[in-house]
This record gives C-alpha cells, sequence and structure tokens, in this order.
C-alpha cells in the first residue's frame, strides 16, 4: 500500500525518508528524471534569463555572464566572460559572432535564417536510457531553493555525464557538473546569480568589447544548399560508437573562407560529435610531412582532426578525447550524389 | 544479518565500545552503507524517544550534506599518501580538485601535435587546412564601428587565419547542436579560455606579421 | 573509557580522506543539530538549511580539528555559528530570482522557500516514525525499555545505568542493543523498500 503511494510521489517519499537517500543508488525512481531533463533544456532554450555563473575546468574558476532571450520566435543570446578573455558569443537571430580581443578577431557567421536552434537539439529517448542511466538521487536546496539532483551516468567511456541541480520551479540548472565515465568531476558551472524575467532590451546584446583595429572574417551568407550536389563526394563515417547516429548532415562555409565544409552531426541523444570535412590542399604544405593527427581540448571537450582522402576531417564534440578520434578515423567518403 | 557487529554498532553509538574496536567498526561503517542505514535509525529512535519538538524526523538532511560533501576536495591530514580506498559504486563521487587538476592536460584552445614537432613555421603551414583569408585587418578605418560590408576575397591566397581560428569556427558551428547544458559547457570553456596560453603551442598560432604583435600583446 | 573516542575514531577516518565517516557522524547528529538550530529560527526547512551549512563548514574545517574538545563541542559551536549568522543576513540570498510576476503561467515564490517544509508527506513520515517508536518501546519487556530510556532520554552512560538497574555493565549493553533491535524491526517497515528488504537478504 506503501508502495502504491511511493510509486506516485516516488521523489517525494523516497527522499523524505532519509534512510532511503542511502540506497539512492539503488531506489529506482523511472520516467521522472528523464522529464526533468526535458524540463530543463525547454527552460534552457525557451526562457529569458540573465545570469552569472562560476566556471569551473582544470582547476581554473571563471566567471561569465548569459544572457538568454527568445522574443518574436527569434533567439538573442549572448554570452561574455567577466574576468579573463574578455571574449563574447553573441546570436542575434541568425548572425553568430564570436568576439575574440585576445586574436583581436571577430568572426561572424551567417546561417540561414530557416534553420531553426532547436531543430538541432538531440532529443532524450528511449534510445537515450541504453547509454546513459538517468536518476533523481536527492532533493536538495541549493542557494535557498528546492532542486532536484539528477544524474545521468554513461554506461561505457564513449560518454560524459552529468550531475544537475535543477530548479524545481523554474527548471532552470543551478549546478552542473560534467562527470566523466569514472565520476570524477571534470567541468563545473554554478550560478551566483539568475533573474528571468520577460523583456529583457535589445541592448542587452551588444558586445562591450571595442572592436577598434579588429579582423573581421565572415563567411559567405549563402552556403551552398545540398551538400550532395554540391560536392563530388558524400562523407559518412563507417563506424560510430554505440548509441551514435547522424542526426544532421550540412555543407557551410566558415568565416574567412569561401571553401564549403561539409558538417556531418553525429548524436546518441544526449551529446553529440560534429564533423568537419573538407578540401585539403597538400600544395599548401611546403614540407613532405605526412599529414599529422592533432587534438585539442575546449573544457572537457574535444577535438581532433586528421586527413583522410586527401581531406581535412575534424571532429568536435563534449566527448571524451576518444570519442572525436574513433568518429573522425572512421570517416569516409563514398561517391555522390546521395544514395 | 551480523549479531555482534550489530551490538558492537549499538555500544558505539553510545560511545562506550572500546578504541580499538571502534577503529575498525568506523572503518566498516564509513563504507558499509546497510551499517550506517542502521546507526542513521539508532538516531531516529534517540530523536523519537525525546520526542524533540518541531523537529522532523525525516529530513534528507544526510543525503543534502553527503551530495554537498562529494563536490568538496578528499581531505588529507597527514602527507597525504593518497589512501586507495573504495568508495563504494556512486559512481559522482568525485575527486580532490587537485588530482582533477592535475588529470586535465590543458583547458585552453590549443592543439597540440601528436607526433613530432617540427619547427615554428613549418607547423604554421603544415596545419593549414584549408585557404582563408584575413581581412581588413589594420587598415580598417580607425572606428569602433562596425564595418559596413565585409569582403571575402574569391580566390585566397596564402593561409592566413590562426589554427584557434578554425578552431573557433568548428566550436560555434558544432555548438549549434549540442543539447543546451553541452553547448552551455562548450561555450563557457571557450569563452574561458585564457589569453595567450594558446601561444604556447609552439607558435603556431601566429601566422601574419600584422596581427602578431596584437596577438602577443593584447590590449 | 574516555569520552567520544567513537566519534573521535570517524573524524580521524575523515581527515585521512574517507568522507564515508562523515555520513555517519551527519547521521548522529542531525538531529541534535537541527534541534539546536531551531532555538534561532522558527522554520524547520531554515533550520535544516542552516544544519545543513553547518555541518559542510564543519567538514571542511575538519582538518583543524585537532580533538582537544569532544566533537559534538565543536560541530556545536559550528552550528550555534552558522545560525547567528544566517539570522543577520536571512533574506539575502546570493541567487534573486526577479521573477516576473505579470508571467503567470507558474507562480513563484521569491526566496523559493516555506514550500518544502510541511508536505503532507514529511508530516505523515514523522508522526508514523514517533508513533512507531513509541509502540515499540510499550512493547518492549521492562527491563529493556528502562535501559534504552535511560540511555536515550536520560542520557545515563551505560555505568550509570548499570548502577540504576543494578547489573553488570555488559547486560546493560546487551539490553540497550535488543531494544534498538526490537525497535528497529519496526522502523524499517516505515522506512520499507529499499534498506529494510535488503536487509533481510543480509
Amino acid at each position: 500500500m506503501r508502495r502504491t503511494r511511493s510509486s506516485e510521489r516516488s521523489s517525494t517519499v523516497a527522499l523524505s525518508c532519509f534512510a532511503l537517500a542511502w540506497a539512492m543508488a539503488t531506489v529506482a525512481v523511472a520516467e521522472e528524471p528523464g522529464k526533468w531533463l526535458e524540463r530543463m533544456n525547454q527552460a534552457l532554450t525557451t526562457r529569458n534569463y540573465d545570469g552569472t555563473f562560476s566556471h569551473w575546468q582544470g582547476g581554473k574558476v571563471e566567471m561569465l555572464r548569459i544572457i538568454h532571450r527568445v522574443q518574436d520566435g527569434a533567439v538573442s543570446e549572448r554570452l561574455v566572460s567577466l574576468d579573463g578573455s574578455g571574449r563574447e558569443f553573441i546570436r542575434t537571430g541568425s548572425d553568430l559572432a564570436c568576439y575574440l580581443p585576445d586574436k583581436r578577431i571577430v568572426l561572424v557567421e551567417r546561417r540561414p535564417p530557416e534553420e531553426s536552434l532547436f531543430g538541432g537539439i538531440p532529443a532524450i529517448n528511449d534510445q537515450t536510457a541504453k547509454f546513459y542511466d538517468i536518476k533523481e538521487v536527492a532533493r536538495t536546496r541549493l542557494n535557498r531553493r528546492d532542486t532536484h539532483v539528477i544524474t545521468v551516468s554513461p554506461k561505457d567511456e564513449f560518454r560524459y555525464g552529468y550531475r544537475l541541480w535543477i530548479d524545481e520551479t523554474t527548471a532552470m540548472p543551478l549546478k552542473t557538473q560534467l562527470c566523466n565515465a569514472h565520476g570524477k568531476v571534470i567541468e563545473q558551472i554554478v550560478f551566483a546569480s539568475l533573474t528571468l524575467s520577460s523583456r529583457i532590451p535589445d541592448s542587452a546584446f551588444k558586445p562591450e568589447v571595442s572592436t577598434e583595429g579588429f579582423q573581421w572574417l565572415r563567411n559567405e551568407a549563402a552556403p551552398p544548399k545540398d551538400p550532395a550536389a554540391a560536392a563530388s563526394l558524400v562523407w559518412d563515417a563507417l563506424k560510430l560508437p554505440p548509441g551514435f547516429k547522424m542526426a544532421a548532415r550540412k555543407a557551410q562555409t566558415m568565416p574567412g573562407s569561401t571553401d564549403p565544409v561539409d558538417h556531418l552531426v553525429f548524436t546518441d541523444g544526449l551529446a553529440s560529435v560534429s564533423v568537419f570535412v573538407e578540401a585539403h590542399s597538400q600544395s599548401n604544405a611546403s614540407s613532405e610531412d605526412p599529414p599529422l593527427d592533432e587534438s585539442a581540448r575546449v573544457g572537457s571537450s574535444s577535438a581532433f582532426s586528421t586527413v583522410i582522402d586527401g581531406h581535412k576531417v575534424t571532429a568536435v564534440g563534449e566527448v571524451p578525447p576518444a570519442t572525436v578520434r574513433f568518429i573522425a578515423n572512421s570517416v569516409k567518403a563514398g561517391p555522390g550524389p546521395r544514395q | 544479518m551480523n549479531e555482534e557487529l550489530d551490538s558492537q554498532l549499538s555500544a558505539m553509538f553510545d560511545d562506550e565500545l572500546p578504541s580499538a574496536e571502534c577503529e575498525l567498526l568506523a572503518r566498516r561503517l564509513s563504507r558499509d552503507e546497510l551499517l550506517k542505514a542502521r546507526w542513521g535509525r539508532y538516531a531516529v529512535m534517540g530523536a523519537a524517544i525525546r520526542a524533540e519538538g518541531g523537529v522532523r524526523l525525516n529530513t534528507g538532511l544526510p543525503g543534502r550534506v553527503s551530495t554537498a560533501i562529494s563536490a568538496e576536495p578528499v581531505l588529507a591530514a597527514e602527507p597525504a599518501p593518497q589512501r586507495r580506498e573504495r568508495w563504494g559504486n556512486r559512481w559522482w563521487q568525485p575527486v580532490a580538485g587537485a588530482a582533477v587538476a592535475a588529470g586535465v592536460a590543458a583547458v585552453s584552445i590549443l592543439w597540440m601535435r601528436s607526433q613530432a614537432v617540427p619547427d615554428a613555421p613549418n607547423l604554421a603551414q603544415a596545419a593549414a587546412p584549408m585557404t582563408t583569408s584575413v581581412v581588413s585587418g589594420n587598415a580598417s578605418p580607425a572606428s569602433t564601428a562596425e564595418p559596413d560590408s565585409y569582403v571575402v576575397p574569391k580566390t585566397p591566397g596564402r593561409r592566413l587565419v590562426v589554427p584557434s581560428t578554425e578552431l573557433a569556427n568548428y566550436v560555434v558551428a558544432h555548438s549549434e547542436f549540442s543539447s543546451p547544458v553541452g553547448r552551455r559547457n562548450l561555450l563557457s570553456a571557450f569563452m574561458a579560455t585564457e589569453t595567450g596560453t594558446a601561444g604556447t603551442s609552439a607558435g603556431s598560432e601566429e601566422p601574419t606579421e600584422d596581427v602578431q604583435d596584437d596577438a602577443k600583446n593584447p590590449q | 573509557m574516555s569520552a567520544d573516542v567513537s566519534d573521535l575514531s570517524l573524524v580521524r577516518r575523515v581527515q585521512r580522506g574517507d568522507k564515508g565517516a562523515f555520513d555517519a557522524l551527519v547521521l548522529k547528529y542531525q538531529h541534535k543539530l537541527v534541534k539546536l538550530v531551531m532555538r534561532y529560527v522558527r522554520n524547520p526547512a531554515e533550520a535544516e538549511d542552516i544544519a545543513q551549512e553547518a555541518f559542510i563548514k564543519a567538514y571542511r574545517a575538519l582538518p583543524q580539528f585537532r580533538g582537544d574538545s569532544a566533537f559534538y563541542t565543536w560541530l556545536y559551536r559550528i552550528a550555534i555559528n552558522t545560525a547567528k549568522n544566517a539570522v543577520v543576513s536571512r533574506d539575502r540570498s546570493p541567487i534573486e530570482y526577479d521573477l516576473d510576476r505579470n508571467n503567470t503561467d507558474e507562480s513563484y515564490d521569491m526566496q523559493g522557500r516555506m514550500k518544502d517544509a510541511e508536505t503532507p508527506e514529511g508530516l505523515v513520515l514523522t508522526d508514523e516514525i514517533r508513533s512507531t517508536v513509541n509502540a515499540a518501546i510499550d512493547a518492549l519487556p521492562e527491563d529493556l525499555r528502562t535501559a534504552i530510556v535511560l540511555r536515550e532520554l536520560e542520557g545515563l552512560s551505560y555505568e550509570e545505568i548499570a548502577a540504576t538497574m543494578d547489573c553488570p555493565v555488559g547486560t546493560v549493553r546487551s539490553r540497550i542493543f535488543r531494544a534498538r533491535e526490537a525497535i528497529d524491526r519496526r522502523l524499517r517497515e516505515v522506512f520499507e523498500g529499499g534498506l529494510g528488504r535488503v536487509e533481510e537478504l543480509g
């Protein structure tokens, strides 16, 4: 009888009963946690908010400010480094601009207006549950707010896990930890202040940096429409880590370039990896060095670049280094147009 | 269930267990969740017997503290010979901040060669994946206003754009397809990248003479 | 027997990096600490927040704890200070939700508190626990009931209880343990599911 009640209000009962908190790992609270992730995604993408947060990674902490607005269907967003590089990322409608004062460069990418930001967001589904354990492990209070602590633990080493403190009222993640497959926290974001309001003025999306003397790099307004039609080759990954599927394929040009780049997106429903394929002109290399693999980290995200069939193939994603390496190395060209 | 063990636990709870036994039991208690739960219930019955007015017995307090503590660094009073203790299977059990810091090699936007590093000029060019061109540069009017128009040359010449810019492009393009949280992490890490850190990458960051000084001495 | 040896063995483990041992200290003292903090704040939920904060502060300060005083005395001082500070800085939460109240698709509580303290579920369980414990004690044989009551309600040591009940200390230990076992059997039914069930197997 009690069990029935506990299944109705599983989270309340399980966690108001403190002894069960110790059995967190074994208490099965189905479906609810996934719902919280959906609510959180919805909140992050559709609400208007202005907040400052600390970003911890690799032992360094930096304060950032994020402003997000959805108005008349147009997404505006601004992310500013408050005490470090002074970098800013600003999206206004279909323009993405990256201000890099440390490089004295502004990158501007204009995207086709019909391309919705939401379209590309991976959806949490049954498939996701195969590769992650999603659990509500606690209800706790963070900064005097009720939060649900949701853990998303990967079942293998191809992906990262999350630990999220989701505000009960607003579904905003007040604290986020990114964990590797062993549960080590490798990146953390904690809001120091957060304001949710219905109206954010346009002026909030103007950069603070003076761009005097900066180089402006911009992509061409109209990238080739269909990658298969534009290119003679169609690229795909022959093998993917378990659970990853192609979610999008497009051709685009990058700021500062006229060369088309094939952009493939793979996702397991939670993590995503982009693969960029572009012509690799050997003539530019002055030496006879064999093409070298390169790797990079952006926070806990990874990038890996290699040369395949005369093309430079780069995989980028918020996944462990092995995953981008795996995916980049399995990319192959097939004859176009699309089969 | 082990009656002798539970009897010891009861005595330890009352601070009536000899210290040698306490040491052993504390060790076991710290990792045995069932024992811990029993220990917790001993505390509950005490509170119930004393009818501690206004106190809720069934709080989530221990779980919340545990959650908060799990994000704290592990204490090490002694010169820290990292005790290899089993932490149970709570996957989120984090490690000390220092250990995390040491384990993460590079924070920055930093391309790293997986093979031998050639000298800088070769590196810069060998790393060139695409022909791109810098527009405007220092020739832009000394004004804070945005340029009215942008020109991308139809026939790009030698590669001028730094690899980190290329990576920035990838990061931004990829972020459009990330989950909201993943996207925020990625962009935050990118924004937080320290000025000049990328320059440590064997000089591969400064491609043009024009930009070089600025990039080396930002602001 | 030196007092506090049980707490000290747990404290030493935490100091050597064993976070699990801290759980045991929290479990043991949470009720006392919340009760203590309730002298300063009236809202149980707020008291829990403060107790939680005190525990976390204690964890952070534990490297400095030398065992000169009893652990609980030390913890007690931290909790008192935390409670005082909380009262002073009340309503100056670091997170301020300037939520738009015209936009009433959801109703927000500006401070994000008040709601959780008195959920019906919570109250039912509390009463259930209390009445379960009381019923279990009533059902105990006289000597067991006396032993546990003297211990928990009067706070007597085993030696004092032995003197009161005119029996060996070993018998006191065994009586208290048996009393707890009997109460625990009922209590586990209340906590049902997870722990109690698993424990039957063990």
